[in-house]
């Protein structure tokens, strides 16, 4: 028995596309039932998420043949199933004709294929973990509904095993890749803990509002947001549970402050060496992570040889993204590497695995010594 | 085995020290990303060996070994390389090693030099605890002053990397500035009640026909180090001196501390008798 896959993905085919094959949870459970009973495969698994839907099925078939059995059933799963996660505005139009945008793979590229995308090395965000987490779910859907037998439950669990092995001896999930994260990163490396640290938001712009909201998920006390519009300072500190003060107000808060986010539309400096050495002597000279992320740049780039001061601007952050992405796509070859040594034992075990029963009198669900636990 | 002395020991214990340093520099040139605990076994040997030493000498001599400077040395280094196990189990110090590793590898070289280990002559007559206990805290005070300048050398590395937006400051594995900074600061605080305790004990030693105290180089220097590191202290908790200063005083108090000892310990009548 083999394995093939059969999909698409967000490197094949757009999200209009995509989201008419996606499956909602509930419908899964019965579209594997379905699969089998078409006699199709004898195991299978579906993983359907926003930026990829695809069947991993064992089967006895040719692949040639399973690939033509699996593709009609995407297709018709498409026009029946028609719940989607993304966005089911286009869900009720006609499915097109296909060219590249449905993929089929069979061993051992299919093989390599799942190991890849269990370690995040086919996502858009390349490195990205969650990924796991979704075809851990989508295994342990099928597996519960006993839709998976000893090919695939060994397939998944070596998947799982290769994708831990990849994030712990690789760089391919190092750094963080968003402006944001990148920001809670550098205040990891200054403070001991960013619980009960405070954070200053001066302008209530979109990036400075989720890196305080970065901020806040990693532990952050409190923020205080400060804003022309003294409204729009208050809706926002409502949603952060802050408080706004008045925009003119917002150096009298320097000594309480750990993390200053500038995202302001002033057309000059607001915070320049001489108005922040002051400051700092009142800080006693506990450092300061000043975030400015305005263009034209809010904070005057003299600050940051003062002592205990760290300055970063949005060029400096997206560099270090940047940077961290260059690293990622760098490790692609070794993760690669890994994958198909990772790969070779299950393929050389093919041989010897016990014959699974298939077609619609064997769907009934697989002999519990087939199981292997879901984690 | 009997050929195979206490010496023997330490100079395999300055091995590893030196193949500690020499993968220290790998993990540095590597931006010290992997945090595998090579580095920490390595050094980990290098003590145990280094223990061996101490024991063996000590078990010969009936004494705490602390009775010439060579002896004095390896006390030092040893309860140096002891600290650095002790506090490479906190997370993300594991790196404090390949900041250890040096001081231990080119001081333990140092040590090595025969010229530093005399046949012992007579034993003076005094109460002999008060006398290690002079010489242990001494040497475990110089112990933590070493391993401070070894997390303010790590602060100072990663502050400028910060600064300077160095890749490398994020993708370390080096613990927080501000951690650093605190660990450092409690090292130098343990380190002065240690030397403190010992210089207290010290002047409370019986002191050998015609030796002076006061005017004895190794006093003074002593007395001068102290007022070194209680500056630095009083400075930097009551004075808000910055952290980048009062890092690079201990690493230099430290640097001094490691050039003169050797000096004023030779030219000591009390301590090189």
């Amino acid at each position: 028995m083999s394995v093939v896959v059969i999909g698409l993905s967000h490197r094949t085919s757009p999200v209009e596309l995509r989201e008419r094959f996606a499956f909602a949870e509930s419908k899964i459970p019965s579209a594997l039932q379905a699969l089998r009973e078409s006699g199709i495969a004898g195991e299978a698994v579906i993983l359907s998420t926003c930026n990829r839907v695809e069947i991993y099925a064992a089967t006895e078939l040719e692949p040639s043949k399973a690939f033509d059995g699996l593709k009609q059933f995407l297709v018709a799963s498409s026009h029946e199933v028609g719940s989607l996660r993304c966005d089911d505005r286009t869900a009720q139009r006609d499915v097109p004709t296909f060219g590249e945008e449905i993929y089929a793979l069979a061993e051992p590229q299919s093989l390599h294929h799942l190991f890849k995308v269990a370690s995040g090395l086919d996502s858009m965000v390349l490195g990205e973990t969650e990924i796991l987490g979704q075809i851990k779910d989508a295994y342990a859907l099928a597996h519960q509904h006993k839709h998976t037998g000893a090919r695939l439950n060994k397939l998944f669990q070596r998947a799982f095993n290769v994708a831990k092995h990849i994030r712990t001896h690789t760089n391919i999930q190092r750094g963080s890749v968003s402006v944001a994260s990148v920001a809670v990163e550098l205040a990891d490396k200054i403070f001991t803990s960013l619980a009960g640290r405070e954070v200053l938001v001066i302008g209530a712009g979109e990036t400075g509002e989720k890196v305080a909201r970065a901020l806040l998920s990693r532990g952050a006390k409190s923020i205080i947001v400060a804003n022309r519009s003294f409204e729009r300072a208050q809706t926002l500190a409502a949603e952060l549970k802050g408080r706004a003060i008045p925009f003119d107000d917002w150096s009298g808060e320097f000594d309480k402050i750990d993390i200053a986010i500038s995202s302001t539309a002033a057309p000059h400096h607001i915070l320049d060496r001489p108005k922040l050495e002051p400051l700092m002597k009142s800080r006693r000279q506990r450092p300061l992570l000043l975030i400015d992320i305005a263009v034209p740049r809010d904070i005057d780039p003299a600050v940051n040889a003062l002592e205990n001061v760290y300055l970063y601007n949005i060029d400096d952050l997206q560099s270090i993204a940047a940077d961290y992405l260059k690293q990622r796509t760098e490790e692609i070859t070794r993760c690669e590497q890994i994958i198909f040594e990772k790969a070779r034992p299950f393929l050389e075990s093919r041989e010897n695995q016990p014959q699974m029963r298939h077609g619609p009198a064997a769907v009934r669900g697989l002999d519990a010594s087939e199981q292997l636990p879901a984690s | 085995m009997s050929w195979f002395t206490d010496r023997h020991f330490f100079l395999l214990a300055v091995v590893l020290y030196g193949l500690s340093t020499v993968y220290s520099v790998f993990l540095w040139r590597k931006g010290f990303r992997r945090d595998d605990h090579v580095n920490y076994f390595i050094i980990l040997a290098g003590v145990a060996l280094h223990t061996l030493a101490m024991t063996k000498r000590g078990l010969t001599f009936h004494s705490c070994p602390v009775n010439n400077l060579y002896e004095a040395t390896t006390f030092l280094l040893w309860a140096l390389g002891l600290a650095c196990l002790v506090y490479s189990l906190l997370p993300r110090f594991k790196f404090l090693c390949a900041f250890t590793a040096p001081v231990l590898f080119t001081v333990g070289i140092f040590a090595l030099m025969p010229s530093l280990d005399p046949p012992h002559g007579p034993k003076p007559d005094f109460s002999n605890w008060l006398r290690s206990l002079h010489a242990a805290t001494i040497l475990q005070s110089y112990g933590a002053f070493g391993l401070a300048a070894a997390a303010a050398g790590m602060f100072l590395m990663q502050q400028h990397d910060l600064k300077f937006h160095k890749l490398r400051a994020m993708l370390s594995l080096l613990p927080s500035i501000q951690r650093l900074e605190l660990i450092t600061l409690r090292l130098v605080l343990v380190g002065f009640v240690l030397f403190t305790i010992g210089l207290v004990t010290g002047e409370q030693l019986p002191r050998p026909e015609g030796k002076p105290y006061l005017s004895d180089p190794k006093v003074i220097w002593s007395a001068l180090l102290w007022l070194v590191y209680l500056e630095l202290i009083v400075a930097r908790m009551f004075f808000g001196r910055s952290t980048r200063r009062f890092t690079i005083g201990v690493v230099i108090a430290f640097a001094f501390l490691l050039l003169t000892f050797g000096i004023t310990n030779y030219y000591s009548g009390l301590h090189h008798q």
